[in-house]
């Protein structure tokens, strides 16, 4: 016979056990799906160094990070004028030159128009002194900022850092 | 809640089967921890299919990659380590509970009458269990991957007539290469889901004729069974919970304690091992294979025809057995052949663990001889059991009338 | 009541009935594996090398750790040393700078090989040429702790297990007149650790350590390709820890142990974890089961 405390005493522990063998599986699903996320050496890509040493003023490279191509522009004194100069005109997406850099001199870009992912054609190819992306016609200005065409944004500008003066590093690292 | 369960009852009677086949489901009562193992396996084939699909997204079946991906699930992918850990020690585990599972049902009788069907699926989920086994070491392109292909695809060889080309044909190129892998990969896949569907099979044919019990009696459901849950469904999960902490402590701790060093060499053709070794779940077969050495240019075929007549005699050990006591607890002299079978097969997975002219006591006893003699226990059981039950030698112990 | 009383009974006919079918099986196992004990098996492709010492390793085992200093050290060892011939490819430089090492010195180790931080640790040695200076090309030692019967103790052996000078020596000297005495025989094979009973194999033996043979006593087959690789005094430490031979193996033993698996410090880990909490939950289920199987006892 089973009295009636023993029973009550009963439901704790199978509630307890329940929770505990939940949170069980719940720990057991997890490996399984973490395994899904970028591995250690897709996550050493993240970053991309770049020698900025050899690029002359006027040049620029493009250099694949994450996958993706970025244009890594040496801008020319006349190149960076006209980015600040078109600060103060009305910008479909406005932004400061200034804000798009971190030493005037270098301009980076995500090279794919936001518009559908074309890869722009290099500097001094559109309207504006800057970009032009050949699918659909959008210009970007010497700042990467879009000027004329379908594009709703500007080109956008990945995380980057100067680990010193001639070593660039695109993309955080994560590990 | 309700409401719902009754709108779909209406189309399909879930909750109806639910209480025949599983929470109602009559078990009898006085099973013992030895009927643990059938859950288990079914358990352990979760988490060999589980592990096995995530280590499918990972792996690559290429013969100049496998190795260095496997390598990169070791390292790089999160929690690569342990997918793969579970899955090639889920392998051991998993031959481990079937044995068990298979001498509990040769013990108490359980592929007597009525049972045979229920019996047959289960020889035939261990065939193609074992062959799945035997794909999936291949996959890892190490040194014994490739060699144990190799030889094992060989034994094919020994067929009259088509033997060579079916080799060829198996292999897809003159030797074991990357066509081999690929298709060894392809069927590993497969093959585990046909295991899942034969297991329902194997659950059915259980379900239509109820469980065996370590009396070997047929009991009378009313007074001598119990609902499978409660009484069951927890008594299934505790032994899980064993069984994991025993698995986990490997798993974790000695993770390599059932893998050669020379899988983690990569498959190089030009160069076989010192000694090549199947997998141990392989070794009785193997030690079985390799006795028969005796018959000059018949040897090798006949080696393939003891190997698998050794899991074929079980398809007709149902009739093998003509005792009226299905359970060997009464049956002194079955009893004692069983042990000596049990034993028989670790004498020869000894024998097929070391290398074939490997001799004992200083040379007086060469290790073939040992082979020989327990290849011929191991079918002499099934010829003995046969003998002594047939022309009633046996005499059986007083059976319980119930439980 | 009387029920009771039966089905007691019972039970223990039962427990006789199973005692004596344990009795006999039990005999079985003891004659048998006795019979397995003694009859351990000898020849095959056993090889003639010695038995391998057993080393003390400190991250081996359930609860080992691995020494941070020995593994800086067994990295020192490994590039200066080891890299001249084998890689490990599975480890990229770069990872070299968890065990504390700076960015510049990351960076000398691998321009050392010719290399970048971010590449993997290759030799600078071309495989092709190393095949044609050795006969074989050096095997990549990601993996050689696991990939050897030994494990760690194998790696060890190798490296301390080579004929010293004055081993070398007396094999040049008792083969200067052309052949082995007996008594010299025995003599060598002592200090050699090689089976006296066979005098034509020693011969021979002497014959090659005095051409120059590379003699490694836990070698199976004795000789390999690879020349004795460390020395006492081949590595000047960083952190000053005295370079013995020895010492230097123990480290890149280390070093190397800990390359074959780099998570195994997490799986030890996680696997402390993982049992202490399937323990807590068996004994849950346990008692879970023991109160609702009560009902039917």
């Amino acid at each position: 016979m089973v009295t009636e405390s023993e029973e009550g005493r009963r439901d704790f522990l199978l509630l307890a056990t329940s929770a505990v063998g939940a949170a069980g599986v719940a720990g057991a699903a997890w490996p399984f799906i973490k395994s899904w996320s970028p591995s250690s050496d897709v996550l050493s890509q993240a970053t991309t160094e770049v020698d900025i040493s050899s690029l002359a003023e006027g040049q620029m490279i493009t250099v694949p990070w994450q996958g993706k191509p970025v244009f890594v522009v040496h801008r020319t004194v006349t190149q960076i004028e006209l980015a600040r100069k078109d600060d103060t005109k009305s910008l479909p997406d406005p932004a400061k030159d200034a804000d798009r850099v971190k030493r005037p001199e270098f301009l980076v870009l995500l090279a794919l128009c936001p518009h559908l992912g074309c890869v722009p054609q290099p500097i001094g190819t559109g309207n504006y002194g800057g970009f032009l992306c050949p699918c659909h016609g959008s210009h970007y200005d010497t700042s990467g900022r879009i000027r004329q065409g379908p594009s709703p944004r500007n080109l956008q500008v990945p995380y980057y850092e100067f680990k010193d003066e001639k070593t660039l590093v695109i993309g955080k690292a994560t590990v | 809640m309700s409401k719902i369960m009754e709108w779909v009852d209406a189309r399909l009677p879930v909750t109806a089967l639910l209480k025949s086949q599983a929470t109602e489901y009559p078990t009898p009562k006085n099973l013992n921890y030895w009927w643990n193992f059938g859950s288990l396996a079914l358990f352990v084939l979760i988490i060999m299919i589980a592990s096995g699909l995530f280590l499918a997204m990972h792996y690559k079946a290429d013969a100049n990659q496998s190795f260095d991906v496997v390598e990169h699930i070791m390292r790089d992918v999160h929690f690569g380590w342990l997918l793969r850990y579970l899955h090639a020690n889920g392998a051991s585990f998993f031959f481990v509970v079937v044995y068990i599972h298979i001498l509990r049902g040769m013990y108490y009788g359980s592929y007597r009458k009525p049972r045979e069907i229920l019996w047959w699926f289960g020889v035939t989920l261990f065939l193609i269990m074992m062959g799945t086994a035997f794909m999936g070491y291949v996959l890892p392109w190490g040194q014994m991957s490739y060699w144990g292909a190799a030889v094992i695809t060989n034994l094919m060889s020994a067929i009259p007539l088509i033997g060579e080309d079916l080799v060829v044909w198996i292999w897809g190129g003159f030797a074991v290469g990357d066509p081999t892998l690929n298709r060894f990969f392809a069927l590993h896949f497969l093959l585990p889901l046909v295991i899942f569907g034969l297991a329902i099979l194997h659950l059915w044919a259980l379900h239509a004729v109820h469980s065996n019990n370590p009396v070997g009696i047929d009991l009378d459901e009313e007074k001598d069974c119990i609902p499978f849950h409660p009484y069951y469904t927890i008594k299934d999960l505790y032994g899980m919970g064993v069984f994991l902490i025993v698995f986990c402590a490997v798993v974790f701790f000695v993770p390599n304690l059932f893998l050669e060093p020379d899988n983690y060499i990569p498959a190089n053709p030009m160069q076989t091992p010192a000694h090549i070794v199947p997998e141990w779940y392989f070794l009785p077969f193997y030690a079985i294979l390799r006795s028969i050495d005796f018959l000059g240019p018949f040897s090798k075929l006949a080696g393939v025809v003891a190997m698998i007549g050794a899991i074929a005699i079980l398809f007709i050990l149902p009739f093998l057995d003509r005792s009226p006591v299905r359970c060997f607890r009464y049956r002194p002299l079955s009893r004692q052949l069983f042990w000596i079978f049990v034993v028989d097969c670790f004498l020869l997975g000894w024998v097929g663990y070391n290398p074939a002219d490997a001799v004992t006591l200083d040379g007086a006893l060469p290790l073939t001889v040992v082979g020989r003699t327990g290849t011929a226990i191991y079918f002499g059981y099934f010829v003995l059991l046969w003998v002594i039950t047939a022309f009633d030698i046996e005499k059986h112990s007083p059976v319980p009338k119930s439980i | 009541m009387n029920i009771m009383t039966t089905r007691g009974r019972d039970e223990r006919a039962g427990q006789t009935m199973r005692l004596g079918a344990r009795v006999k099986p039990a005999g079985v196992w003891v004659v048998v594996l006795g019979l397995l004990a003694v009859l351990l098996p000898r020849g095959g492709v056993a090889s003639e090398a010695m038995h391998l010492p057993k080393q003390n390793w400190p991250f081996v085992g359930v609860f080992g750790q691995f020494d941070n200093a020995a593994l800086k050290r067994g990295v020192q060892v490994t590039v200066q040393v080891c890299m001249a011939c084998h890689s490990l490819k599975y480890i990229k430089f770069d990872r070299l700078r968890q065990f504390g090492f700076t960015e510049q010195e990351v960076k000398a180790f691998a321009e050392s090989q010719g290399r970048t931080k971010k590449d993997a640790m290759l030799s600078g040695m071309d495989p092709v040429l190393a095949k044609d200076s050795f006969g074989v090309v050096p095997p990549d030692l990601s993996l050689i702790t696991k990939a050897r019967k030994g494990y760690e103790d194998y790696v060890f052996g190798i490296l301390t297990g080579y004929a010293s000078e004055s081993d070398v020596a007396l094999a040049r000297q008792v083969m200067a007149d052309g052949h082995a005495a007996d008594g010299e025989v025995r003599e060598v094979a002592a200090t050699l650790h090689l089976d006296p009973n066979h005098p034509e194999k020693i011969a021979e033996t002497l014959k090659r350590i005095a051409d120059g043979g590379n003699f490694n006593k836990y070698f199976p087959g004795h000789f390999l390709a690879m020349p004795q690789p460390l020395m006492d005094g081949a590595v000047v430490y960083a952190d000053g820890t005295e370079n013995s031979k020895v010492q230097m193996a123990r480290d890149v033993v280390t070093f190397l142990a800990w390359a074959a698996e780099p998570t195994q410090t997490e799986r030890k880990a996680l696997g402390f974890n993982v049992l202490l909490y399937l323990v807590v939950f068996t004994l849950m289920l346990y008692a879970l089961k023991r109160r609702i199987w009560a009902r039917v006892h």
